[in-house]
């Protein structure tokens, strides 16, 4: 059993410490043992080597640490200064926000679209950060006079990176399935019957009816193309005809992608080598990165955190989208049924407030269609900030702060508990006693989205072009009106934009006057990246990251 | 011999019910896959038929049968949504997390012996107060607030002393494991800081209650000294105690950790847990949950069987019960 002392430290340490309690307590020990009291002296001479000893160590600690320092900023030294002034091959781009899985058809969520659509597939026509439609695979359309028949016009010559060519065949394949599997968001393009590949480079799509919002469906999921021949497990690997390829994919650390080098196009050839997403939830962590140089590029940037960058080495741009915090009331339940509650609810909440304690980037919206969306006017001058007002309605609905109505608001824990707390003390100046059910994500899938379980709920709905689903009684809004349904299907059957917008803005005003749902804020992320970072989009990044054109220079 | 094969079947036994326990525990969870998979603007329709795709229709009993037999034949199963191999995602993740751990626990072991055992060796009052204060103040500060001082202090580009990278694992894992290594430091110090604080101070309670066994009294009244006494013998009294408290240290770690690797966008096992649960991944969370659950029991056996050996006691009544 002794070589277990062993790991108490230095041997002969502790013979010394022995003998010196042995001076100052032991007297039980023979103090007449010759021997013993020759030891007892010893260690007024052993002490001074027993703090040599640490001292040493403290010393050989320091040089470690300073030696690393040196080491590793000599490299660092040395590798700036081969880079500078070129381009370099790999930058890496810190997201909050990770994709789960690469199966674009089956799995939800924005952040495969950011990551995935222009980068690694690519769609029939594309998304530019303007929110407009633009070409893609096709180069060129024509739509029929009754707008059912769309001729699209592919680039020649386009190829998969796996080295396959891409032609109508896969078009129309592509389309076809997206129908018969009915894959994520094919609901959107209801309206399209069938696509058939007319010869190798032209491809027609016979709708039922005509669909104003279809060519800019068809830049997001439903337009996709994939390619018919080949077999890949589509949930760890991603074969597209985008200027880039996954090369690996962990959704709780990072993606790598690396530049197609047969891609097909000349525009949009990857200019970075490399692109590594990494995927940082905690935003301390995000800020801590950027500072350091793990990477270059953070978005979206925590508002306030991000007033801690400094203003020479890194730019913060506050970047314009469609996320709409949508404080959704269920018209379905009783409490709610109520117009007056509803709208009393609205004249209380006071959205600068709010926005200001975000760090006061975000932008007020007064309807259901967000600013880069067709339809969108500014509608926050409908329920002001009116305490008085929603206190009149509240009485005439029969509640008062002495009688309090109760109500449940469900959202999911991503948010941050603020923003239940805020509402909470802006609702109890009404007489509504707001009880707060914070649960998590998947939770409120499950009670709210799916099952209509609620009375106020509170989610970010981030996508473009949804104002359908206040159209949709079916949807867990639970919102049914007539004249909203009839003025949406016009819009939908407009032939020109403008009518169609015009039909869009007369709906979004009767839903907003409705008050089916108070909108908080349209969140505009903020994005920070270092000096050297050029070609990264100022609008939109949250949903159209177009990789291909960011560079870095050292 | 015995008491061997008894440990084991009970071992086996309480992997069973743990199996249960975990399949049954997670179902209770609102929320399913299909729904988070479908998203936000989803049909009813699109759900019950993912639903149907991934086999989420058929009958709990069905589905518990089904995973058990992956599980006894060495089958984890797959994620529902990433489509990767529990097994392979598990064996990456701790790739991370065990030199993690490893690394804090040998900073804990470094601090709290030799701090423990000379809070016991020393007869000096003051000096005994300060290293009460120690043991107190060092396992009160939480790893979250030390991570983030060490962050401050230490961490490269933000940090007083850039020194050690702060966020993150390098792109090439351990193929380059110097930087790995580097990686790990900031983090291993600050849960073995808070870790080390408390094997002081189970060292200091271990060992100064074997100084007032008379073992320790019989060894000083046979010559050694007080110091020697408690070092030979005092310390070989304590030690099945220490082995027991450190490897409830290494089990609680592996969820303990969570918090850390967070803090340092480490990509370890917590982080796994995290996501795959939030997404009600459970086919994965199961085989994720009775991995390491069924470590944790694996390391309840060790620390039995290190008793038995660390025990001169247990020894004598084993050739006692064979005389």
């Amino acid at each position: 059993m002794s070589e277990n002392n062993g790991v108490y430290g230095e041997a002969d340490a502790t013979e010394e410490k022995s003998s010196a309690n042995g001076t100052e307590t032991t007297q039980n020990a023979a103090s007449t043992d010759e021997s013993l009291n020759a030891r007892v002296k010893q260690p007024k001479r052993g002490k001074p080597k027993y703090w040599l000893w640490v001292i040493v160590a403290a010393i050989a600690a320091v040089a470690v640490v300073v030696g690393v320092c040196v080491a590793r900023g000599s490299t660092s030294g040395s590798q700036t200064g081969e880079a500078s002034d070129t381009i370099s091959d790999t930058l890496t781009i810190g997201l909050k926000l990770a994709p789960v899985s690469l199966d674009i058809r089956q799995q939800s969520g924005t952040a495969l679209e950011q990551v995935l659509i222009g980068n690694v597939y690519e769609g029939l026509v594309s998304r530019g950060s303007d929110n407009k439609v633009q070409p893609g695979l096709a180069k060129s359309w024509d739509i029929s006079t009754d707008g059912k028949t769309y001729m699209f016009h592919l680039n020649e010559h386009m190829s998969f990176s796996n080295g396959d060519d891409l032609d109508a065949e896969d078009v129309a394949w592509s389309i076809n399935q997206l129908k018969e599997q009915q894959y994520y968001n094919a609901d959107q393009v209801a309206s399209l019957e069938r696509a058939e590949a007319v010869d190798a480079n032209t491809v027609r799509l016979t709708l039922s009816s005509p669909d104003s919002n279809l060519l800019w469906y068809l830049t997001g999921r439903p337009g996709l193309v994939f390619d018919k021949d080949a077999q890949y497990d589509a949930k760890t690997q991603a074969l597209g005809s985008g200027p880039y390829t996954v090369e690996s994919f962990d959704s709780a650390d990072k993606m790598v992608l690396k530049a197609n080098p047969s891609y097909w196009g000349s525009e949009h050839k990857a200019k970075t080598e490399r692109v590594v997403l990494r995927f940082l939830p905690d935003d301390n962590a995000g800020v801590n990165a950027l500072k350091s140089g793990d990477i270059q590029v953070l978005l979206p940037v925590n508002a306030t955190l991000a007033k801690s960058l400094d203003a020479t080495n890194f730019k913060t741009v506050v970047d314009e989208g469609s996320d709409k915090f949508t404080l959704v009331f269920n018209c379905a339940n009783d409490k709610l049924a109520d117009k007056r509650v509803r709208q009393a609810i609205r004249h209380a909440i006071n959205h600068e407030e709010i926005i200001a304690s975000r760090g006061g980037v975000d932008a007020a919206l007064g309807g259901p269609i967000a600013s880069v969306d067709p339809g969108y006017e500014d509608l926050t001058s409908l329920y002001p900030h009116d305490v008085s007002k929603a206190k009149q309605l509240m009485a005439a609905a029969g509640y008062s702060t002495d009688h309090p109505l109760t109500l449940t608001l469900t959202y999911a824990n991503t948010y941050g508990t603020e923003l239940g707390d805020q509402l909470r003390s802006q609702l109890a100046a009404i007489g509504i006693d707001l009880k707060i059910n914070y649960v998590e994500f998947s939770t409120w899938l499950k009670d709210v989205h799916s099952n209509g379980d609620y009375e106020l709920s509170l989610v970010d709905h981030a996508d473009s072009h949804d104002f359908y689903k206040w159209a949709t009684p079916s949807y867990y809004y639970h919102y049914d009106n007539k004249e909203v349904q009839e003025l949406y299907a016009k819009a939908l059957a407009a032939t020109d934009e403008a009518t169609g917008e015009n039909y869009l803005k007369q709906a979004a005003k009767l839903v907003s006057e409705d008050a089916p749902a108070d909108w908080l804020f349209s969140y505009r992320a903020s994005v920070s990246y270092a000096k050297g970072v050029q070609g990264f989009p100022d609008k939109l990044s949250q949903i159209v990251l177009p990789l291909w054109q960011i560079t870095y220079v050292k | 011999m015995r008491f061997m094969v008894r440990r084991l079947a009970l071992f086996a036994a309480a992997l069973v019910g743990l199996s249960l326990l975990v399949f049954v525990v997670l179902r209770v969870l609102p929320g399913d896959v299909a729904a988070v998979m479908a998203g936000t603007n989803a049909t009813p329709e699109r759900i019950v038929s993912l639903r149907a795709q991934m086999g989420l229709d058929r009958s709990y009993a069905a589905q518990y049968l089904d995973w058990a037999d992956g599980l006894f034949h060495g089958d984890l199963g797959t994620s529902a949504i990433g489509g990767k191999s529990v097994a392979s995602q598990v064996g990456t993740r701790a790739g991370v997390t065990f030199p993690l751990i490893v690394l804090s626990l040998l900073i804990a072991l470094a601090i709290g012996l030799p701090l423990g055992c000379a809070a016991v060796l020393t007869r000096n009052e003051r000096l005994r107060g300060v290293f009460h204060v120690v043991a107190i103040v060092g396992g009160a500060v939480p790893a979250l607030w030390s991570g983030l001082l060490l962050i401050l202090l230490f961490a490269r580009g933000v940090g007083l002393f850039g020194v050690f990278p702060s966020q993150g694992f390098p792109a090439d894992g351990w193929s380059n494991p110097g930087q790995a290594l580097m990686a790990l430091v900031l983090p291993a110090l600050a849960t073995g800081l808070t870790a080390g604080a408390g094997l002081m101070r189970y060292t200091r309670a271990a060992l100064g209650e074997a100084a007032s066994n008379s073992a320790v009294d019989m060894a000083m009244a046979c010559g050694m000294t007080r110091v020697q006494a408690l070092l030979r013998v005092g310390l070989r009294l304590a030690l099945p105690q220490l082995v027991s408290v450190f490897g409830l240290m290494f089990a609680q770690m592996i969820t303990g950790v969570m918090v850390i690797e967070s803090l340092f966008a480490l990509p370890g096992l917590g982080a796994m847990l995290v996501t795959d649960v939030g997404n009600r991944d459970l086919l994965a969370v199961q085989s994720e949950l009775f991995l390491l659950a069924a470590f944790f029991l694996l390391l309840g056996l060790l620390v039995d069987l290190a008793h038995r050996v660390l025990d001169p006691r247990f020894k004598t009544a084993r050739s006692r019960e064979v005389g």
